[in-house]
């Protein structure tokens, strides 16, 4: 569901753009806000899995037409063009640090089903300062000219983006995961916790505007990025505190660079909404490949992971000092969670249970039990580490195309 | 054309914030590294064809634990497979069916191997002194005898293989934990 969302995206934006010039943005972001929360509704109420699918898939078509038009009408509220950019990419990078958070905290609060139905009245919100224009846009059927050619896009900061945004992607995603299926958090726990990454996005956002070169602050975005990701790779224990330090590289980091690339690919090139949709494609595009190539890494590694973890879990049974018969009973019992838990880490804290009511015994259990959690913990933290490696070397390699990137004005 | 470029005050600080974030990301992965990130992984399971030591027991469940994780040991080299995963299989009929499945191993040969590792295990214990040679043979005899369920059955619980002497023996097996050295 989220690859088809982004794929979407990342083929929708630039004719959804090419849609923007000449229909005009007021029309384009009116429609494209109109279908975006005709969708969501569509998401909401669908009790199929191909449904929902299909659902999102429009609502892309419909985000990437408001998206790409917003920047055509930013300029006429916020002053100037360069403003009008600096404002859309960093909304961009906000919300990218901002949704896993909110999708949490409203899946656990409400429903999985609220994320979309909140998205109805927000969208049609958006859509009603932006009528007036559309409606003007088609009272005087004047539609602004093409003012030059569009010229191409900017090669190298979109590839920087794609890589980026497939870096971040593996963040968001991989962390979330970790969080709930790894720790066991509940996805209201989860969400708090990656709240740091939002957090710290409007700390670096806040940032960049003290450094004028926006390749330094893409390059410094993406080293931080990578940090962040290297941190979540060599995470020393399953402790939620641990994940605070990178979370916050992570956000100043994406809030840096996603902003300074899509500045850089905008910057002196116009129509704005055509290469502003470059950089909607490119991200996508980036997230995409990102979840396609770390997925697969991923889903191999927490099965061998799971089997090390539970291989140790019994080495730590084995070889303690407890009761066979307590050994049977309690091996019997976790194999037990085992299969309920089908594939995913399991709990074991009700195998143990009852405890022991002889006290000696009862202590040599609950060791027993947190010996075990931590082969548990252990397995599931380390069967993230290699794709949160890949994703910071994603991010470390992100750097050549923005060591080629130069904004030009023209 | 023009290319856009930093004035001096911005340039310094471009590269302190490149410098800065250099900086931070190799302190955190440093921290988390020495911290002990890398070997942040489950403990690798040992090698069950190599020797493990008996000790004295100190009483019947400390022999039948050691009895437990000798003869588990002694199968699971012979079968070619972890001791984990042996115990694992050995733990439900279900858990059972699917190691045989997986490792292409059949009813017979699970028996052979865990008959076989048995009979090895009093072998050891005896020749540790941890098992009494009164108390030996007739744990041979019965060993010999068992079906593949009871088997694997001494193999999770070898205090029960030691009730089963005690019924052998008769009266005498009161004397059993006093037998163990």
């Amino acid at each position: 569901m989220l690859i088809s969302f982004n794929l979407v995206m990342a083929l929708a934006a630039v004719p959804a753009a090419l849609i923007a010039r000449r229909a005009g943005p007021g029309r384009t972001a009116a429609v494209g806000l109109a279908v975006f929360a005709g969708a969501g509704l569509a998401c909401g109420v669908a009790d199929e899995l191909s449904t929902l699918i299909l659902a999102r898939c429009v609502q892309a078509l419909g985000g990437a037409a408001a998206v790409t038009a917003a920047l055509e009408l930013l300029p006429a509220t916020v002053g100037s063009e360069r403003r009008a950019t600096v404002v859309w990419a960093s909304a961009g990078a906000t919300g990218a640090a901002l949704g896993p958070a909110l999708g949490g905290l409203l899946t656990e609060l409400i429903s999985w089903q609220s994320i979309f139905l909140l998205q109805v009245p927000v969208a049609l919100a958006a859509a009603v300062p932006i009528l007036s224009v559309a409606r003007h846009e088609a009272a005087t059927g004047i539609i602004e000219p093409e003012l030059r050619q569009t010229g191409r896009p900017h090669l190298w900061a979109n590839v920087a983006l794609a890589m980026v945004s497939a870096a971040i992607a593996a963040a968001l995603f991989l962390l979330v995961l970790l969080l709930i299926e790894g720790w066991r958090l509940s996805p209201i726990g989860a969400a708090i916790v990656v709240t740091v990454m939002p957090l710290a996005a409007i700390l670096g956002s806040r940032l960049g505007p003290h450094v004028p070169d926006a390749r330094a602050r893409a390059a410094a975005g993406a080293i931080l990025v990578s940090g962040g990701l290297g941190g979540l790779a060599l995470l020393p224990s399953a402790k939620v505190v641990l994940t605070l330090p990178p979370q916050i590289l992570v956000g100043i980091g994406l809030a840096l660079v996603l902003s300074a690339l899509t500045e850089t690919a905008l910057g002196g090139r116009a129509p704005q909404a055509i290469h502003g949709g470059w950089t909607i494609s490119a991200r996508h595009a980036g997230v995409v490949v990102g979840l396609l190539a770390l997925t697969p890494v991923f889903t191999a590694d927490i099965a061998q992971q799971r089997e090390d973890a539970i291989d140790a879990g019994t080495a730590v049974i084995l070889d303690s000092s407890v009761d066979p018969l307590l050994k049977l009973s309690l091996a019997q019992k976790i194999s037990d969670r085992l299969d309920e838990e089908e594939g995913k880490v399991p709990t074991i804290g009700p195998a143990f249970e009852p405890l022991p009511e002889n006290e000696d015994e009862r202590a040599e259990v609950e060791t027993l039990q947190d010996e075990l959690q931590d082969q548990l913990d252990r397995g599931a933290t380390h069967a993230f580490s290699p794709s949160f490696g890949l994703a910071a070397l994603i991010g470390l390699l992100a750097l050549i195309p923005i060591a080629l990137s130069r904004r030009v004005d023209l | 054309m023009n290319v856009a470029g930093p004035s001096d005050g911005g340039n310094t600080r471009s590269w302190l914030l490149v410098g800065g974030s250099v900086v931070v990301a190799l302190l955190l992965v440093g921290i988390y590294l020495a911290a002990g990130g890398a070997s942040y992984t489950p403990e690798k399971t040992r090698d069950p064809c190599k020797h493990r030591p008996w000790t004295n027991p100190e009483s019947l469940s400390d022999f039948a634990n050691q009895f437990s994780i000798s003869a588990l040991d002694g199968a699971a080299c012979e079968l070619g497979v972890s001791r984990e995963a042996l115990a694992q299989a050995l733990a439900t009929p279900v858990a059972r069916e699917q190691f045989l499945e997986r490792y292409d191993i059949s009813d017979a040969e699970l028996a052979r191997a865990i008959r076989a590792s048995l009979l090895r295990t009093v072998d050891d214990a005896e020749n540790a002194g941890a098992l009494s040679p009164l108390l030996a043979d007739p744990l041979r005899s019965t060993l010999k005898q068992i079906p593949l369920d009871q088997a694997i059955e001494l193999v999770n619980d070898a205090s029960s293989l030691l009730s089963n002497v005690q019924g052998f023996l008769g009266p005498a097996g009161e004397l059993l934990e006093q037998l163990l050295p």
